[in-house]
């Protein structure tokens, strides 16, 4: 059972004043499980971003299908829609765009405000999740109080305090120095253990390495895919940068 | 590189940023306009012609001068703003090898271009503007005002001071922080995150404390002399409470907002609350500075409008009939002599009187003291709330002016008091006591009121009368008052303006004197006079507050949607994390609404207050139809609303547009 189905999505870009259209998408297809952890990577322009804003019904497809829990998202009312993506999205950025004006701790709340959720229970759900990403001394901070990695962190923390069916990460250690990364990372694989499906969009090697799966795309198309199956980060790792060698010499496709 | 090179690329990088520019120089263009029209009215040689011009140019130039501090302060701020939005530009051309020197010479291009732009469009819209107005006004009022249009050069040489100082100012200010932050930070510059606002809970308290005690004072202040220098502190305190209140009040009461949490963890509030906080510690001050002007402005407007529409209520109760005869030093021979010259005068005319009213009258100043009055205190030093004016009828003839037959006994008498009510049973004067029998509520005849207040004593008989005035000049000698006679009378409907004027002039030459000094006023001989000062009034009224609505509401305007840009970020993030379409909307329009609507419901609530006070000091100025004066208090006060509720909408909606683009 797929929690998320993507069914030959294709996007093309027409200018408003004429010009060339540009095709982000061609054709892409794939299915993340639950509980799944899966990187989509590829290099800039290959159409990532915009593979992700069509998963987040930020942007619509041209044409192909989303299903998430087989409810095609294609197909919800555009009133409806930000209430969805509340309910079921979680989303981690590379600029964490978390808000100056509220501390760390209503930065956290916000979706849970915006679902109108009692106040007690929002109490009852940052506890946990706190503690388990260390930003308890921090949240009565601002923002701008706190580096880069507390920032990053408390994106997750907004983004798994809803339990959305998906969480969507595009870029997430994109700002972040070698230490913090690591940090990140395992955090993202801990999250996964404890059975949260996680989406990733990078074009980071050594965060890719840390999914369970790793799906390739290029000019608008999946082009690979890799398991991790019981290999080590390590190796992982030599596989992407293998696949990615290849996929720059322009070697054949295998699957 | 040539030598324009500098200039050249100033003016491109406002062309490039001409987005936030273009607000900028609209909003230091309306601010110039502004002032000069406030600075050139004050010296409008024929408003200080006009009876009162004098006073209302002071008040004039507080204005002006309360406008330059707003000026300089707001456009410190909005610059303050630009230039961060800018620090990234400046960060890359320091990047790519410019050196500081020379970002300072292209900021200081770029100053002058917009100093230069915005005050010289600004004068000229401030006199095309002033022109355009006064053409407008006076073709809307037709009746002559002794203003005119002109050209004033100090308001012109004052504005390029004090805006070029400002102008210099913000320059400054801009070297100073390129000058101090590496090149990285400027790169860096547009995302520094913004203090929380501190809550300062002293300042709010002494806001709420003067506020509070400015209040009281207005709201408990009793005649209008004695309450006029007590009026001036209440204004005073609650100017100081206004800002106190604006910049620390606010943000004390959002942050209390927030400690609740049940109130505060809800979609629409969460954002307003926050956003609103860093929205009045930026604009607090230019919303205080709003709010006070508005108050001035929707008074001033609000008097000049009732006292204009009530022209013909005021020459009622300052001339109870189409003619008014007062002598004083009178003798019961003169009253006969009056009516008989009276009678002929008027079968000359071939006139008839109508509602003769005619009484004698004697009245002196007494100094209260309980249910006293002295009249051998010296007068030196004594609060004139004390004074009062004593003014003694015979009871014939208030039977004859009310047709009500009275029987007093020879200390008793029936009090009529204007103003403040009279508490006591008796009054002592001159060593007379007498006791109060009645107390009336009106008294025919009078209808003017004194700017002291005056209590009127119907007494037994002329005995009475003549035996206090005989007291009274003893005590008081030269400076005595004498025996008075009044005699008013209207003529019937039909008579014509004219005849009523040639009526006047001939009655005049031919009332015969006898050492008695009368004064003679008919009603329709100075209804022109009053309509040309209450119309002067009114039109300066009108003048001033179509001015400052326009200023205001554009500045408002203007900072919104500068702000929009800055919200827009804010706003994208809420989307993405799950904020509908709709409470972006409704937490937008909650928060500019309030942006623009709390100067007006503050300063409504001033309004509220001071009304009871104006309403008396209008009563000085004989206009005592408060109906009126509240009807157009509540139309001055709608209108302005409805002017702020079209502007407001306007401003929701670029600014909604601009947040979600």
């Amino acid at each position: 059972m797929y929690i998320l189905e993507v069914k030959n999505l294709k996007k093309v870009y027409t200018p408003r004043f004429g010009g060339n259209q540009v095709q982000a998408l061609s054709s892409v297809s794939f299915g993340v499980e639950k509980g799944e952890y899966v990187a989509i990577m590829g290099e800039s322009g290959s159409g990532k971003t915009t593979l992700l804003n069509i998963l987040a019904a930020l942007d619509t497809p041209t044409a192909g299908d989303v299903l998430l829990n087989g409810r095609n998202i294609g197909s919800i009312p555009q009133k409806e829609i930000a209430a969805f993506r509340r309910d079921n999205l979680g989303f981690v950025f590379q600029d964490f765009n978390l808000l100056d004006t509220f501390s760390i701790r209503d930065n956290i709340f916000l979706p849970l405000v915006l679902a109108r959720k009692p106040y007690q229970e929002m109490e009852r759900r940052l506890t946990p999740i706190a503690r388990k990403l260390g930003i308890e001394p921090i949240l009565a901070k601002y923002p701008y109080e706190v580096s880069g990695g507390e920032k990053q962190r408390t994106a997750i923390a907004r983004a798994i305090i809803t339990n959305p069916q998906l969480i969507l990460a595009d870029e997430p250690t994109g700002a972040l120095d070698s230490r913090a990364t690591d940090g990140l990372l395992r955090l993202f694989r801990e999250i996964n253990e404890e059975g949260q499906t996680i989406l990733m969009v990078t074009h980071s090697t050594k965060a890719a390495s840390f999914a369970q799966r790793v799906l390739f795309i290029k000019d608008g198309e999946i082009f690979h895919q890799l398991y991790k199956g019981d290999s080590s980060e390590e190796e992982m790792y030599q596989k992407i940068a293998d696949t990615l060698t290849m996929i720059a010499t322009g070697g054949e496709r295998r699957g | 590189m040539g030598r324009f090179f500098y200039w050249k690329l100033a003016a491109d990088n406002i062309r490039k940023n001409i987005q936030v520019y273009l607000p900028y120089i609209l909003t230091c263009t309306a601010t110039v306009a502004m002032y000069y029209l406030m600075h050139s009215l004050s010296q409008n040689s024929g408003l200080g012609k006009m009876s009162g011009g004098d006073t209302v140019q002071m008040m004039l130039s507080f204005g002006f001068v309360v406008v330059a501090i707003f000026s300089a302060v707001f456009l410190l701020y909005t610059n303050s703003f630009l230039i961060k939005r800018r620090k990234k530009e400046f960060g890359l051309f320091n990047v790519l090898g410019m050196e500081k020197k020379h970002l300072a010479r292209i900021m200081m291009y770029e100053t002058i271009y917009i100093a230069v732009i915005s005050i010289s469009a600004g004068l000229i819209g401030g006199i095309v503007l002033s022109k355009a107005m006064f053409l407008l006004l006076l073709k809307l009022l037709r009746f002559e005002v002794q203003m005119g249009f002109e050209i004033s050069g100090s308001a012109i040489v004052f504005a390029l001071l004090l805006f070029g100082t400002i102008f210099f100012l913000t320059l400054l200010s801009n070297l100073r922080q390129v000058h101090l932050a590496k090149p990285i930070e400027l790169l860096k510059g547009g995302q520094v995150g913004e203090r929380e606002p501190k809550a300062k809970w002293l300042l709010t308290l002494s806001g709420l404390a003067s506020m509070g005690t400015g209040y009281y004072l207005a709201l408990t202040a009793e005649s209008p002399i004695a309450a006029l220098t007590l009026f001036f502190v209440a204004v005073i305190l609650v100017m100081i409470g206004t800002y106190c209140l604006f910049t620390a009040g606010s943000i004390a009461l959002l942050k209390l907002l927030r400690k609740n949490k049940s109130y505060y963890y809800r979609p629409n509030r969460f954002t307003t609350v926050s956003g609103l906080m860093y929205r009045m510690q930026r604009n607090a001050v230019g919303l205080a500075n709003i709010c006070i002007l508005s108050t001035m402005v929707l008074v001033t407007l609000s008097t000049t409008v009732a006292l204009f529409v009530g022209v013909e209520d005021v020459l009622k109760t300052r001339y109870p009939r189409d003619i008014v005869i007062s002598s004083y030093g009178i003798t019961d021979e003169y009253i006969d002599n009056l009516g008989a010259t009276v009678a002929q005068v008027l079968e000359n005319h071939n006139l008839v009187m109508q509602d003769p009213m005619e009484y004698r009258m004697l009245s002196f100043v007494g100094i209260a003291q309980g249910n006293e009055f002295l009249t051998d205190e010296p007068s030196l030093n004594i609060s004139p709330s004390r004074l009062k004016t004593l003014c003694f009828i015979p009871s014939e003839d208030y039977s004859g002016l009310t047709g009500e037959e009275v029987q007093l006994a020879q200390d008793e008498v029936l009090l009529y008091s204007q103003g403040a009510d009279y508490e006591y049973e008796s009054l002592s004067v001159l060593g007379r006591t007498f006791s109060v029998r009645k107390q009336l509520n009106e008294l025919p005849a009078v209808t003017e009121w004194d700017i002291s207040g005056r209590h009127f004593l119907i007494v037994k008989d002329m005995d009475v009368v003549e035996e206090m005035y005989h007291a009274q000049a003893d005590v008081y000698g030269e400076h005595g008052s004498k025996l008075t006679y009044h005699l008013q009378f209207d003529f019937p409907g039909d008579v014509s303006e004219e005849g009523e004027i040639a009526f006047y002039k001939d009655l005049r030459s031919s009332l015969p004197s006898g050492g008695v000094s009368r004064y003679i006023e008919s009603r329709e001989a100075v209804k022109d006079e009053f309509y040309s000062l209450y119309g002067g009034l009114f039109f300066l009224g009108l003048f001033l507050g179509i001015l400052f609505i326009m200023g205001t509401v554009l500045i408002i305007y203007y900072k919104q949607i500068t702000e929009g840009y800055e919200d827009k970020e804010r706003f994208a993030i809420m989307q993405k994390v799950g904020m509908s379409r709709e409470e972006v909307k409704r937490s937008i329009r909650s928060q500019v609404l309030t942006v623009f609507f709390l100067p007006l419901i503050v300063a409504t609530v001033h309004i509220s207050v001071a009304f009871p006070f104006i309403t008396k000091l209008l009563a000085v100025f004989s206009l005592r139809n408060t109906l009126l004066f509240a009807t157009c208090t509540g139309g001055t006060v709608l209108i302005f609303a409805l002017f702020y509720g079209l502007v407001y909408h306007r401003t929701a909606r670029v600014y909604y547009r601009i947040v979600s683009m």
